[in-house]
């Protein structure tokens, strides 16, 4: 192939048409040596806003390379244009580096708990199982639709098999296995490997050699039966990973193998079911189906699966940073509309943490304690607190309530500022604890059916009032019976003693007694009050209550007039009624925050930017195609396309005239005509006026990119025609 | 249409004051309402927009048209109206005649219908029943006749008024279809004559301008599902029969001495653009550092950037041990999963040598060995979805090795469907996050520009390289082989001498003759061992066959004359 490179480009020629290869770094850099040479530094440019979007930055925060002492702050770059202390930038590093791993361990606990109860049914299903002699045992495992979350499924069960059962445990996906051979030397490798013996290192001649110095070929089950004999274990258990992906001969072979050879190696299979097990049922042969003998065993749903991971890392005490409202709208929407399955949200999760770190220069507020002191920090970072949002509306709010020195010195005075900044810490944590119990007590009321992630999405964006509507708790509590007040009042008090490990919350109950108290005095109360009327006829009750209104119909002149009215009331259920009132009032003061946009300066802690998490997470290739090829100029910004706006103008690049062309086209594209198009357009007549061979050059790279972006294909209807494949 | 009818309706008082009008002087009937019945038809025109929207556009037409019927409607309308009347006419031409000039186009097209009387004339002279009952059958010509014959009675009662209204419709819609039937033949008719689309002659620019305002396709805002049903329907796929036979294609070296000579006006812009995408290099590399890998897709060549990356990345590496970097080429037609897993294997540990066999296998032992070895490997893939490593089973492995912690992957996608490569298992096992990378840089080393073209066209691209690869070839062919090829040269080499331009496929020879000559100079004695032959040619990409017009087969030569010139001096020494 007489090929040879494009001028412009770089020195090494050979090594871009083999297929692979070691980059060897430039001799500048050696290894190890700290790297005293600062990389070289491609232009500076100010960031176009229009770029901005895809990169996780505040778009006035132009990044820029580090300053040639690289230290271990490579990663992170200093912020403000670069005018940020290196200190600064350590330690917004190491809050990152403190903030996440805490969560990731907890995020793994949590999806490992959440498989515990499926482990442990098909453990002891198995184990049970060694009994059954006839039939091959089969766990039937409905794992749902999302094969990403199964693999950690699979991964535990390995684990806990092997332990239980001594077998030997082989995972198969639908890849791996595409047929009766595969299969079988799949499963052979892993059996025989597993054990650790490794007499059978692979040769070449696809034959494994057994102890007695005979051969075996690879898909020989006797291979694995000689391994297994040595290790005195005769169970090995096949998982299908993604059965429906398999081919269904397949199984028939398979489970039809496996049972003539039961007699000397128990095999028990686990099938992975994303549908139901009637369609899978439905699918095996019957005179498969006979060999087996199964269960189901269900997992725990996505949803759950959520909301404990939410509860725990999102929510949770330990979740340094608080992810705005919006954002985890989007997030939660999308784990619902589009099944992500939850690492996508743990991703995603990740991601919100590592922008906020990387990109916000305020993030080092959130340093742990010691970490921030007033020498860390710079002029700019007060400047930049002072533009802040929530800045603003916090001196507004000072200047309304005529603190007007207050204002005046947040305005002025830097010390004060810095003075007020390094005392947010304590009242971002105050706010969080407050804003964790109420929502606790409100779901240990159990009285509102909304799911725990909506409650606190809800909660943050427009905080916790219970005299508003937003949350229908005191009209709930107020139709309450006597007895059921009781078991509220039980629960409540449980929850403050108790707390939510799961969000990280202590009980409560030994720093104050201002809830705990009164709801016991009303427990007291109420118990006295039911002793009292437990002889009469009629149960105690409320005025709130449905059973003290009677609907009394009076006919009046023929007429039937329904009016409410409330039954009569005896003095126990005044009081009770009085026991409700103080009751709700108790809560609607304990139950309350504020929401979090209100907070001075919770732009630190709280990120809540939706584009970057698009951007990275959900692209939008065609649509990016589309546009850099219909309008250049967007990124190319250049004088002489400008004026194109969406038409054909001869200095657009060759791809882009013809894409627009091919979107002018037909489902089949004559050549012969797209070439006359293109030519009319930039050739001797236009104003570029190329040559006819230089268009021709330009007109071949444009197709040939149009071809390798999958744009056309060659046709065989006509000749020199070519088939449109893409429409945008 | 309806409108005039309700204005028909509305206005019977009008009329009747009109008709009394008019009966007052009975002589000037006739005249007062030729001359009224164009104005009232310009009435009705002007609500129906295709009419008069396209008449500017097509007047001589429409004139001609309008001319014609008018003449067949009189001649078939000639016989029942009585002589008398008939006398009546001639006055009109001069009526109109006054009116024409002041007044409007239609007034015109009227004028140009009265005009020509003596085909009128002629044509009533030679009318035959038959004729006149294909006349009759049309039913525009027959509401033409009921509007004729209103006129030339003069007298109306209003049930006829009603009347005159519909055939008038009929009448008017029905041109109005003619018209656009005119039209249609006479675009078919205009690209008959011209086989190529009207943008072939370069002088002519209409492929700009009213060319696409007429295009077929649907307007742009389309979304693409109903464009893409729109553009498949059956019948649309209407192309020119134009091909690229008058065409010279090029050739690789011409196509490399003229790119070598090309500006393109917008390198700066490229280079600014690339500017900004090398300001996310810290960003990305923290991104890999977390555990994600990196894709960046896009339009435009993003292997520079990606290079410009790796240097970023081996010479700011903060470690203690830089990262070995691989850097893979999708785009290159022969890359194999084995050799990646391969060189990746070299990378880790330069004297261990991998399992040769199964990917699969190979995947778990790098794996292994990873763990063990303890060094991170960046691996940087250009074309990430490049057609060689577009199979699942590639795609799984690369998922694997990119799940493994310390294997750092970016790559780069180039088509606008990547996404699809991946299904939500190898989507969270490579943990991507996806970057904008548009370039606008072009692919440069990625495509063989002049061979995808041509593989493009149906033409055949691949060939051994020159007379070197031929002798080659031949050296390993029996004697008869090489005679075979001998003769093929000679003889294609005389069609050129002869001036036979042959267009993109060179000049060939006839099958036919060929093997006729071959048989001659005893080369081969049947066809079948002749066929033998070429197919040995065949398989080498030494020869070409293609058919022409008329459908006879062609063999040529993918060489240009001094090649083959040289072959043969070789043949014959």
């Amino acid at each position: 192939m007489a090929e040879i490179e494009d001028n412009a480009t770089s020195t090494f020629q050979e090594e871009d048409h083999r297929a692979a290869y070691i980059f060897n770094a430039p001799a500048a850099a050696t290894d190890g040596a700290g790297t005293a040479a600062a990389p070289p530094p491609p232009k500076r440019r100010r960031v176009s806003s229009k770029k901005d979007n895809s990169t996780p930055k505040k778009q006035q925060q132009q990044q820029q390379q580090q300053l040639a002492g690289g230290e271990a702050e490579s990663l992170f770059t200093p912020l403000f244009n670069g005018a940020e202390s290196a200190e600064s930038v350590r330690l917004r590093r190491e809050s990152f580096e403190a903030a996440w791993p805490v969560l990731d361990a907890r995020i793994q606990h949590v999806l490992r708990e959440a498989n515990r109860n499926t482990l442990d049914e098909v453990t002891s299903f198995l184990r049970n199982a060694e009994a059954e002699s006839e039939k091959i045992t089969a766990g039937i495992i409905i794992t749902g639709p999302n094969i990403a979350s199964q693999d950690l499924l699979f991964e535990q069960l390995a684990e806990t098999l092997c332990k239980a059962t001594q077998a030997k445990f082989v995972r198969l996906r639908s890849a791996e296995a595409p047929h009766l051979k595969a299969a079988l030397k799949k499963i052979i490798r892993e059996a025989t490997a597993r054990g650790g013996s490794v007499d059978d290192e692979d040769d070449d001649m696809g034959l494994s050699v057994g102890q007695d110095g005979r051969k075996y070929l690879d898909y020989d089950l006797e291979s694995l039966h000689v391994s297994l004999k040595l290790q005195a274990s005769r169970r090995v258990i096949v998982a299908f990973q993604d059965s429906e992906a398999f081919d269904i001969g397949l199984f028939t072979d398979l489970v039809a193998l496996f049972h003539s050879w039961h007699d000397r190696i128990q095999f028990s299979v686990l099938f992975g079911i994303a549908t139901s097990v009637e369609l899978f049922q439905a699918r095996l042969l019957k005179s498969t189906a006979r060999y087996l003998h199964g269960a189901q065993f269900d997992v725990v749903q996505a949803g759950s699966v959520l909301e404990s991971v939410f509860k725990s890392v999102v929510a949770g005490s330990q979740a340094m940073l608080r992810l705005g409202p919006s954002l985890l709208r989007t997030l939660v929407e999308r784990q619902q509309d589009q099944v992500a399955g939850i690492q996508v949200f743990i991703s995603s999760l990740k991601y919100a943490y590592m922008c906020h770190f990387y990109a916000n220069p305020l993030s080092m507020f959130l340093a742990g304690d010691g970490g921030l002191d007033r020498q860390l920090l710079q002029p700019e970072h007060l400047e930049a607190v002072r533009t802040l949002a929530s800045f603003k509306s916090h001196v507004e709010d000072a200047v309304e309530a005529r603190q007007l020195n207050h204002a005046q010195s947040l305005l002025d005075d830097d010390q004060f500022l810095v003075g007020q900044i390094l005392e947010q810490g304590q009242k971002r944590r105050d706010y969080l604890e407050q804003l964790l119990r109420s929502l606790h007590l409100i779901a240990a009321m159990g009285l509102v059916s909304t799911p725990f992630t909506e409650l606190y999405i809800t909660a943050l964006a427009e905080g916790i009032d219970l005299s508003s509507g937003a949350f229908p708790l005191l009209d709930n509590i107020r139709r309450l019976g006597p007895d059921e007040i009781l078991s509220l009042i039980q629960r409540l008090v449980h929850a403050v003693q108790t707390g939510s490990p799961e969000l990280g919350l202590k009980g409560w109950e030994s720093e104050t007694d201002e809830l705990t108290g009164p709801l016991t005095e009303i427990r007291d109360e109420v118990e006295a009050l039911v002793e009292r009327t437990k002889d009469n006829r009629n149960p105690l009750k409320s005025k709130y209550d449905a059973r003290s209104k009677v609907l009394r119909t009076t006919v009046v002149a023929q007429k039937v007039q329904l009016s409410r009215d409330s039954a009569a009331m005896t003095d126990e259920d005044k009081s009770f009624t009085d026991a409700i009132d103080t009751l709700t009032d108790l809560l609607s003061q304990h139950i309350r925050c504020d929401p979090v946009d209100s907070l001075f300066l919770h732009e630190a802690w709280v990120y809540d930017s939706k584009s970057p998490y698009r951007d990275v997470f959900i692209p939008r290739p065609a649509t990016t195609l589309g546009r850099a090829l219909s309008r250049p100029h967007d990124y190319l910004g250049c004088a002489c396309c400008s004026e194109a706006n969406g038409t054909v103008v001869p200095t657009l690049p060759a791809t882009a005239i013809l894409y627009h062309l091919y979107l002018e086209a037909g489902a089949l594209v004559n050549v012969a005509d797209l070439w006359s198009a293109y030519y009319n357009s930039v050739g001797e007549e236009s104003k570029l006026g190329l040559d006819e061979r230089t268009a021709l050059v330009h007109f071949y790279r444009g197709l040939a990119e149009l071809r390798m972006m999958g744009f056309v294909k060659q046709s065989k209807k006509k000749a020199d025609h070519v088939a449109k494949l893409k429409w945008l | 249409m309806v409108r005039t009818k309700a204005k028909n309706e509305e206005l019977p008082a009008a009329r009747l004051a009109r008709k009394r009008e008019l009966s007052v002087d009975p002589y000037e009937v006739p005249d007062e309402d030729t001359t009224a019945s164009p104005k009232r038809r310009r009435g009705s025109d002007e609500p129906q927009p295709t009419a008069s929207r396209l008449n500017p556009l097509k007047d001589p037409l429409v004139v001609e048209v309008d001319g014609h019927q008018e003449a067949g409607v009189i001649q078939a309308s000639a016989e029942p109206v009585p002589i008398k009347k008939r006398r009546g006419r001639p006055p009109k031409p001069k009526v109109l005649d006054a009116n024409g000039i002041a007044v409007t186009p239609s007034a015109v097209r009227r004028k140009k219908v009265a005009a020509t009387p003596a085909k009128l004339q002629g044509l009533n002279g030679v009318d035959t029943p038959s004729r006149r009952t294909i006349a009759d059958r049309s039913a525009r010509r027959k509401s033409a006749r009921a509007l004729i014959d209103r006129v030339v009675e003069g007298a109306l009662s209003d049930d006829e008024a009603e009347d005159g209204g519909i055939a008038r419709e009929i009448y008017e819609s029905s041109e109005g279809d003619i018209e656009l039937e005119d039209q249609e033949p006479g675009d078919n008719r205009e690209e008959g004559v011209d086989p190529n689309t009207p943008s072939k002659t370069p002088g002519r620019k209409r492929k700009a301008g009213s060319a696409r305002k007429r295009s077929p396709s649907p307007p742009r805002d389309l979304p693409p599902h109903e464009q893409y049903f729109y553009q498949n329907k059956p019948g649309l796929n209407k192309t020119s029969s134009n091909n690229l036979s008058s065409l010279d294609l090029l050739t690789h070296d011409e196509f490399f001495a003229l790119l070598r000579q090309l500006k393109d006006p917008h390198v700066a812009d490229v280079e600014f653009l690339q500017s900004l995408h090398a300001e996310s290099f810290p960003q990305w590399s923290f991104e890999l550092s977390q555990g994600f890998s990196a894709c960046l897709y896009g339009y435009g060549s993003k292997r520079r950037l990606l290079h410009q990356f790796t240097t970023y990345l081996s010479t700011s590496s903060a470690e203690q041990r830089p990262p070995k970097i691989v850097i893979v080429n999708g785009y290159v037609r022969t890359t194999t999963v084995r050799e990646i897993l391969g060189t990746i294997g070299t990378a880790v540990d330069p004297s261990h040598k991998l399992v040769a066999g199964n990917p699969v296998v190979m995947v778990q032992s790098l794996l292994s060995l990873l763990s063990s070895a303890g060094t991170t490997v960046v691996l940087i893939i250009n074309s990430i979805d490049a057609p060689v490593l577009r199979r699942a089973g590639t795609q799984s492995i690369l998922a694997q090795l990119a799940a493994h912690p310390q294997i750092r992957l970016v790559c780069s996608a180039d088509t606008p469907d990547f996404p699809l490569l991946w299904d939500s298992g190898l989507r969270s096992s490579f943990n991507f996050v996806f970057h904008d990378c548009t370039t606008f840089s072009s692919f440069g080393t990625e495509i063989d520009v002049v061979d995808e073209v041509h593989e493009l066209l149906g033409r055949k691209a691949r060939r051994v390289g020159g007379k070197e690869g031929v002798a080659f070839v031949l050296r390993s062919l029996p004697e008869n082989a090489k005679s075979l090829f001998r003769l093929l040269v000679t003889e294609v080499l005389v069609i050129m001498d002869e001036g036979g331009a042959g267009g993109a496929e060179g000049p060939g020879i006839e099958y036919r003759m060929l093997y006729s000559k071959a048989v001659e100079e005893f080369i081969c004695s049947s066809e079948m061992a002749f066929r033998t032959l070429l197919k040995e040619f065949h398989d080498h990409q030494i020869i070409t066959s293609h058919k022409d017009s008329i459908g006879t087969e062609l063999l040529s030569l993918p060489f240009r004359k001094d090649e083959l010139e040289a072959i043969l001096e070789d043949l014959m020494s």
